[in-house]
């Protein structure tokens, strides 16, 4: 017999921490309400029969925005065997106002005490004996971060799904109110309507979602029992949460002690005076933002002229794949040319191109999680409030936002905690817009190859920048013109600030690590050889016609004749006044649709062939006999021979790096378009992946093809305002 | 009784109960689930540009200006 225990409690109470203990899973942690938003399942790990349920958190069954409907809906809907009901001990009062509500659905509860250690930290006493006594319910207390207490909370919470014991009612409310309620039940009851305790509350309490649920008729008459004892249009909900809170207090007073009275100034307290401080709070935040990224992608790092840790781990591990690459060319170098050119210029190239950027992006990740973790990310949410209250939006969207410069699709997915929907959708918008992990790659290549001579990090930090702003001015737009709702209120929690432990960021960072060479080993790879093949077939290849044609017999082609090239040359025309019309940059766009790695994988592919012998010859012409004597060539005399290597090795022109395509410009001529076709490819739809997340957001496919419709408006648009303006004074 | 007042008005470390709402439904009822019932202490323990930092049955708890304009005390 399988049972299905379910994790239910306010919005950072610790429901994920204790999930991860329960299953050994690896779900997202932070230290702000709102982490997860979608309900996950998983099995205990010392019993497999037992299926656990993390969910959302909630204030109420009574939700208030998306995620809360979700954790609301599992509870009432779908009934698991048993539910733990996660209180944050430290702000016991109110988390026991949901525990009520839930003890209320007479789904067999277990109440976990967590962040006993906080509590006990403070001096505080809470008798969990007579605390479980008066609820009627067990009552464990635990320290989920420390897994202490768990497996004695399980036991409990086994045995209460075993024994299928709905809790005892609790008084509550007064006698009037449960007379109504008890009339209103009765009527339910004789409509054959389940649930009808709980239905009764929450038809008292105008639960617009129960009311939907029952009959018209049903409705009314409770209308009419409502206005009998209370008078037309009374308001009970007040009265409700009123009687509950108050039941509350007698509860606390009789089982919870106080180590001091009154509110003492915490840490916390002091920590927010300075980092919410009303002059201070954003400089430092800009602070933090500069160092973030500085430590990322900074070849002179904090102006030491050193490299940042995540520049200096992406030099250790392109040095790693240099030397897999050459194994692996040692053994396929006697096989066809088809395979070789599959294996080497396909497949090492294109992983190659993106996987020296995962030390950048763990990098990233790290510091980011760090912020999450230690409670920072819900006062940058509020400091930011105001600054984006002025262009429409609030200051919840930081928090999506921040998250799509990792990745677009969680970003998407956070847009959920927003209460309105108006809020929701532009935010969806905009996560688009930012610089996602997997973009990096390519301003990197169009940056060292066409930026040569440019401050490079500045060109890169520009980009950062640029995308705010364009999410600004469009988010002010849409507020204008196509969204024109109220923007929500912001109302947020902000938790204890707590230091992360190094547990937790050191399992985000592996995570991210997985994922990653996860998608590099799928998505990524599949899409390598499917460009591979794009760009070297064609329909000749097929009908014999290029085995007849070629001297060696192969049947693939030149680039310049297969799909990619057909593909590609159909869309150049469109991108002719953003000056990077040629079929090769158009290409790599679509392919950076499946994922935006796919960018840098298909320039690696369709520019290598670009070297070739020809090319180097003409390329080493420029040189001296002494010039190229010291460049490597024995005697000072060109040598075909070695000059592929002494290309690759030296410095292939001023200022590129070995990563540099040394034939891009002449595709994309101008600074001014390259770097409008790094702004089309930050701005543009992103990755299916992204778009799927966006689907489940925005429901319908009218709503998203109206969001794709508006970033391929904005990349397009501010594309093209790029190179027509920067040409005036980039080139 | 004390002249009613909007919460937005009051000054740091102050603290007052509160009375009424003046805003929408749904909003009323997340503040409720929140702890700001009528009666309740609510304390104010940091400003900025932004809004409060409210402390309500022991927890701190964020809101933008105008939300706290709407918000009476006594
Ligand atoms: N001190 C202490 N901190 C804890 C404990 N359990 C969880 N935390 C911290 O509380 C914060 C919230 O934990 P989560 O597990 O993400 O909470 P959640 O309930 O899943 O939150 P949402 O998904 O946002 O509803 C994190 O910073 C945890 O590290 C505990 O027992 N003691
Ligand atoms: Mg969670």
């Amino acid at each position: 017999m399988s049972y299905v225990i379910a994790l239910a409690g306010n919005p950072n109470c610790g429901k994920t921490t204790l999930f991860n203990e329960l299953t050994g899973s690896r779900q997202r942690v932070g230290n702000w309400p709102g982490v997860t938003v979608d309900k996950k399942e998983g099995t205990y790990k010392k019993n497999k029969e037992i299926l656990i349920m993390d969910l959302p958190g909630t204030y109420s069954l009574s939700p208030y925005s998306a995620e809360e409907v979700i954790a609301r809906d599992y509870i009432v809907m779908e009934k698991p065997d048993a539910v733990i009901d996660i209180v944050d001990a430290t702000s016991i009062e109110r988390n026991l106002y949901l525990t009520l509500q839930i003890l209320e659905t007479g789904i067999p509860t277990v109440i976990a005490l967590n962040m006993m250690d906080e509590v006990e930290a403070r001096g505080d006493k809470i008798n969990a004996e007579k605390l479980s006594e008066i609820l009627g319910v067990p009552v464990v207390p635990v320290t989920a971060r420390k897994g202490k207490g768990v497996p004695e909370l399980m036991a409990e919470a086994v045995e209460t799904a075993k024994a299928k014991k709905a809790p005892k009612k609790l008084p509550i409310f007064d006698e009037k109110l449960d007379a109504a309620a008890a009339k209103i039940k009765e009527a339910l009851d004789a409509a054959g309507e389940a649930d009808s305790g709980w239905k009764a509350i929450k038809l008292l309490e105008n639960d617009e979602k129960v009311a939907e649920r029952v009959s018209a008729e049903l409705k009314s008459q409770a209308e009419r029992i409502v206005a009998d004892s209370y008078g037309a249009g009374a308001d009970l909900e007040a009265v409700i949460a009123d009687q509950r809170y108050q039941y509350i207090s007698r509860v606390v007073k009789d089982t919870v002690k106080k180590g001091r009275t009154g509110h003492v100034e915490t840490r916390s307290d002091k920590a927010d005076k300075i980092l919410t401080n009303r002059i201070l709070a954003l400089p430092i935040f800009a602070v933090i933002m500069y160092l973030l990224f500085a430590c990322t992608n900074s070849e002179n790092f904090l102006f030491l002229g050193i490299n940042s840790p995540g520049i200096w781990l992406a030099g250790v591990v392109e040095t790693a794949w240099g030397w897999v690459t050459g194994l692996v060319e040692g053994l396929v170098g006697n096989a066809s040319p088809w395979v070789y050119s599959l294996v080497i210029d396909g497949i090492m190239e294109g992983i190659g191109a993106v996987l020296g950027f995962l030390p950048l992006i763990l990098v990233l990740y790290v510091l980011v999680s760090f912020l999450e973790d230690c409670g920072y990310m819900a006062r940058v949410a509020f400091v930011l409030d105001r600054i984006f209250r002025r262009f429409g939006l609030s200051g919840r969207a930081f928090i999506p936002l921040l998250q799509g410069f990792g990745c677009s699709v969680p970003a998407v997915m956070a847009t959920r905690t927003m209460e309105s929907e108006k809020d929701r959708k532009i935010t969806t918008i905009l996560c688009g817009f930012m610089p996602c992990g997997a973009k990096l790659p390519i301003f990197a290549l169009i940056v060292s190859t066409l930026f040569a001579d440019s401050n490079q990090t500045a060109v890169t930090y520009s980009l950062y920048i640029f995308s705010i702003v364009v999410a600004i001015i469009v988010s002010l737009l849409l507020n204008k013109f196509v969204y024109k709702d109220e923007t929500s209120n912001f109302i947020m929690e902000l938790p204890q600030y707590r230091i992360p432990t190094v547990k937790t960021i050191a399992m985000h960072g592996w995570e991210k690590v997985k994922a990653y060479a996860q998608k590099a080993g799928t998505v990524i790879f599949v899409s390598t050889i499917l460009i591979w093949f794009l760009s070297n077939f064609n329909i000749d290849s097929f009908n014999g016609n290029n085995a007849a044609a070629n001297e060696d017999g192969s049947i693939m082609c030149e680039m310049d004749d297969s799909f990619m090239a057909g593909l590609g040359n159909v869309l150049a025309p469109i991108f002719k006044p953003q000056g990077f019309g040629e079929w090769r940059p158009a290409a790599a766009i679509v392919t950076g649709w499946i994922a935006k790695e796919n960018v840098v994988v298909t320039f690696a592919q369709l520019y290598d062939e670009d070297v070739s012998p020809e090319y180097l010859e003409g390329y080493f012409s420029q040189y001296s006999p002494e010039e190229l004597e010291e460049l490597g060539f024995e005697g000072g005399t060109y040598d075909p021979e070695a000059a592929p290597d002494i290309y690759s090795e030296s410095i292939l022109f001023e200022g590129g790096d070995e990563n540099a395509l040394p034939t891009l410009h002449e595709d994309i001529p101008t600074k001014s378009a390259a770097y409008a076709y790094m702004v089309f490819n930050l701005l543009c739809m992103p990755c299916f992946a992204a778009v799927g997340a966006m689907k489940r957001e925005l429901k319908t496919w009218k709503e998203l093809g109206k969001a794709v419709g508006v970033q391929m408006l904005t990349a397009y648009v501010v594309s093209l305002l790029v190179n027509v303006i920067g040409g005036l004074f980039m080139n | 009784m004390e002249r009613l007042m909007a919460l937005a008005m009051m000054e740091i470390g102050e603290t007052r109960t509160i009375q009424e709402f003046h805003g929408k439904e749904e909003v009323k009822r997340h503040l409720q689930d929140l702890g700001f019932v009528k009666g309740e202490k609510v304390q104010v323990v940091g400003e900025n540009p932004s809004g409060m930092i409210l402390l309500v049955k022991g927890v701190r708890i964020a809101l933008n200006r105008g939300l706290a304009s709407q918000i009476m005390v006594a």
